[in-house]
């Protein structure tokens, strides 16, 4: 493993230009894996459609991806990244590894490539779960990395199957006959782990040198290795600026996003949350900064303190059981 | 340290070292180490042209009726090993997956082929891919596209080209096929004429399910050293970076203000194919003795380029039938009669239409497609022939659509409609179908 304060000081391959809005949760992703993957290796992205695609390729703006300021001299320095359609980051990518295998197994390539695919939770867990699922099935070696926003955040935040209980989203909004989305978000990690997946994680740059780890372990690993990032949203989320960082914190610590490490064969590994819910700070804590989730919890002024909204409570402890139920699930399998 | 030379591109940097293309060419086994004349139906003639190919070092698939053999033979040809360890093919769960497959295998290597075959409702599945891929500039991707109907109400799994024809404006270089050598010699060539620095299109060479895909003929095979040495005077290293051999961004989105600026480049590469395809064919006639790509196959017109009166025009192996029915049809309506079928689908080659019929007098037109008007090549031929002084009638029919037989009975219904259509003043004609030697539905 490469220590912190050496990678900080390597070349990302996320360059300024991107018109990913402040305080994106993705790009803060996007600067720690693009210096990580500054490892000596050739990389080449493949992406399906989401934020970090549309902000990050769009002509006539500056391509947001590269290594330097001018071409590398070093081939291995070189980068490439292709966007394709929603659905499709875990396939053209697993093709791409393909690709690069069948003109090694000839000696056309001399040193290995690192493949990654990143898609939106939209795209990988709703359009393209099929993609993502037999592309673990087939143990291709690439990484996956989906970026966790909860939304389908390009098309103006519309519910996304990994929606939190109880969001309020453009298609799920809330009133006073519905408390936001009801739908229990899909078991992604379990769907993952069971897929057959080399490695799962899911974690979050706000815990970096986790994050550096685990990423790290995922770009060695044989088959597929799927990472989730829990990721913040600005705009979907309507969180004030600046609280990026310490709310994906909060998230793992409350529970709806946990550090969760799997590899294949090996028990799981759950960080920096308590499976005892006296212990973990309340859920109010990471809902409590979002307007998504204002319809449920406000802050009380004499207090200062976040607090369920009277009326609300059934709604709330209905999401405080689902995160019970998805933590001990995790812990059963460590 | 001193570095291999690198060129900037407009699409990035490319390291024309990263990819040594001669050990893959070096790698490749022979599948047949010289010509030979063999018995097969057509989806296998395909697969054998492209097991040919060294560039095509990795094939992928979903199983579709009629198209399902394409893929057998690929992987029985792989796993016996007679074309080496090397080649190898990848078995997916989706059509749609497929074609993302292909999207990313093209771009990952530019200077490789990749191929798959499909038909009907999985070309349908593919749309998604297959329209971006269009414009990708990714002219080493080939699409095998083995006609049958589309939809599911009702369920059809014979040979009609409304697959294809639904598919025109995913911007591929579309070719019918008739016969198995036709399909082989086709494969062989397209791979040619996409991957043409000033094409940089996909390429989808089709042909008719069942009728063609299972029928077994008489095939030339060539030898792979010919077949690639061929290719090899067309297809040079690729001008542009691919992601392995390259620093580029493949597939960026852009505002409106610059979309229409990319149509413009992408039609304007597909137009050229007019031009290059007729050098190709010339070249694989000279090379290997038998007609290579045009845009039309006059199948029976005269050789001195002399005006026909009734010229028949559609799509696939029944045009054969109808020229081999034509003497007996002239001599019965006494008027002359030529017959063309459609090699070109998209780009649709209208300036070579309104040369050959500018001096017919009329054209009978078989759509075996289901289309909302007048037909596919009604409309195109129409179209094509707008701006001739004295255009030719149009005379639409349907006939063998969801693969229907079409009889002697079928053709002489049609030939007699046309003959009387000749006849009345009004430019305007109905269409028809018939069927089973009947018109089954005319329009009032």
């Amino acid at each position: 493993m490469a220590k912190i304060i050496d990678i900080i000081q390597r070349e990302s391959c996320f360059q300024p230009g991107s018109t990913l809005c402040a305080g994106c949760m993705e790009s803060i992703a996007f600067q720690n894996i693009g210096k990580i993957t500054d490892n000596g290796k050739k990389t080449i992205f493949g992406l399906g459609t989401f934020c970090g695609e549309v902000s990050t390729l769009q002509f006539p703006n500056p391509v947001a991806w590269g290594r330097g300021e001018s071409t590398p001299e070093d081939w291995t320095k070189s980068f490439g990244i292709l966007h394709h359609v929603f659905e499709s980051a875990p396939t053209i990518t697993e093709a791409i590894r393909d690709t690069v295998d069948v003109l090694s197994s000839v000696g056309a390539i001399k040193s290995d490539i690192q493949t990654i695919s990143m898609s939106g939770d939209g795209g990988a867990l709703a359009i393209g779960l099929r993609s993502l699922l037999h592309t673990i099935n087939r143990q291709a070696r690439i990484v996956s990395f989906v970026l966790v926003n909860e939304v389908f955040a390009n098309t103006g935040f519309q519910y996304s199957p990994s929606a939190s209980l109880g969001s309020d989203t453009s298609t799920t909004p809330a009133t006073e006959l519905h408390p936001g989305n009801m739908q229990p978000p899909l078991d992604y990690l379990g769907l993952a782990v069971n897929a057959g997946a080399g490695l799962v994680a899911q974690v979050s740059p706000a815990f970096p040198k986790y994050f550096l780890k685990v990423v790290e372990t995922a770009l060695e690993c044989k088959g597929t290795a799927v990472i989730f990032i829990p990721s913040p949203c600005i705009t979907g989320w309507k969180f004030a600026d600046g609280e990026t960082v310490e709310l994906a914190r909060l998230s793992c610590e409350t529970g709806f996003f946990p550090c969760f490490l799997k590899k294949k064969g090996q028990p799981a590994e759950i960080k920096f949350v308590e499976r005892d819910a006296a212990k973990r700070p309340p859920v109010e804590h990471f809902m409590g900064p979002q307007q998504r989730f204002q319809h449920l919890v406000r802050k009380n002024k004499e207090t200062g303190q976040f607090e369920v909204r009277p009326g609300k409570e059934a709604v709330v402890e209905e999401i405080r059981t689902w995160i019970q139920t998805k933590l001990d699930a995790l812990y059963r399998m460590a | 340290m001193n570095h291999p030379p690198i060129i900037e591109t407009t699409a990035g940097a490319l390291y024309p070292e990263a990819i040594d293309l001669d050990l893959v060419r070096k790698a490749h086994v022979p599948f047949a180490e010289e010509s030979k004349i063999i018995e097969a139906d057509g989806n296998t003639a395909a697969a054998y042209a492209c097991l040919q190919m060294w560039r095509c070092m990795l094939f992928a698939g979903f199983p579709i009726t009629p198209s399902t053999k394409w893929l057998e033979t690929v992987a029985a040809v792989i796993r016996s090993g007679k074309v080496g360890t090397k080649k190898k093919l990848k078995l997916l769960e989706a059509e749609h997956a497929v074609a993302d497959y292909l999207a990313g295998a093209s771009a990952a290597c530019r200077d490789l082929i990749f191929t798959t075959a499909t038909s009907s409702v999985g070309l349908d599945h593919m749309t998604e891919s297959t329209r971006s891929l269009g414009g990708s500039g990714l002219g080493n991707a080939m699409l095998v596209n083995v006609y049958r109907a589309t939809a599911n109400y009702p369920l059809c799994i014979e040979g009609d080209p409304s697959d294809a024809l639904a598919h025109r404006d995913d911007g591929w270089i579309q070719f019918c096929c008739r016969g198995v050598q036709q399909i082989y010699d086709t494969v062989i060539q397209l791979p040619c004429l996409g991957m043409h620095p000033e094409v940089m299109t996909p390429t989808m060479p089709g042909y008719y399910g069942i009728k063609d895909s299972h029928r077994s003929s008489r095939l030339v095979l060539e030898a792979d050293a010919d077949v690639n040495t061929f290719q090899d005077r067309w297809i040079a290293p690729a001008k542009l970076p691919g992601l392995i051999n390259g620093d580029t961004a493949l597939g960026n989105c852009v505002t409106s203000q610059y979309f229409q600026g990319f149509k413009v480049d992408q039609r304007r590469r597909i137009l050229r194919a007019f031009d290059l395809l007729s050098v190709i064919g010339a070249d694989f006639e000279k090379t290997f003795g038998r007609p290579g790509l045009e845009c039309i196959e006059k199948i029976r017109w005269p050789e001195n380029e002399e005006a026909v009166d009734l010229a028949i025009v559609g799509m696939g192996p029944d045009m054969g039938t109808a020229a081999a029915l034509a003497d007996q049809w002239e001599t019965s309506i006494h008027k002359r009669i030529g017959v063309l079928a459609a090699r070109l689908i998209h780009p649709f080659p209208s300036h070579e239409y309104a040369r050959i019929l500018k001096d017919a007098k009329a054209i009978l037109v078989l759509n075996q497609a289901h289309h909302s008007g007048p037909g596919h090549l009604s409309v195109d031929l129409a179209e094509a022939c707008y701006d001739l002084q004295d255009p030719p009638k149009i005379i639409s029919a349907f006939a063998g659509m969801g693969g229907a037989a079409l009889t002697a009975e079928t053709w002489q219904v049609m030939i007699d409609y046309a003959t009387h259509a000749m006849k009345v003043p009004t430019r305007r004609v109905s269409p028809i179908v018939v069927h089973e030697g009947k018109i089954i539905w005319q329009k009032s």
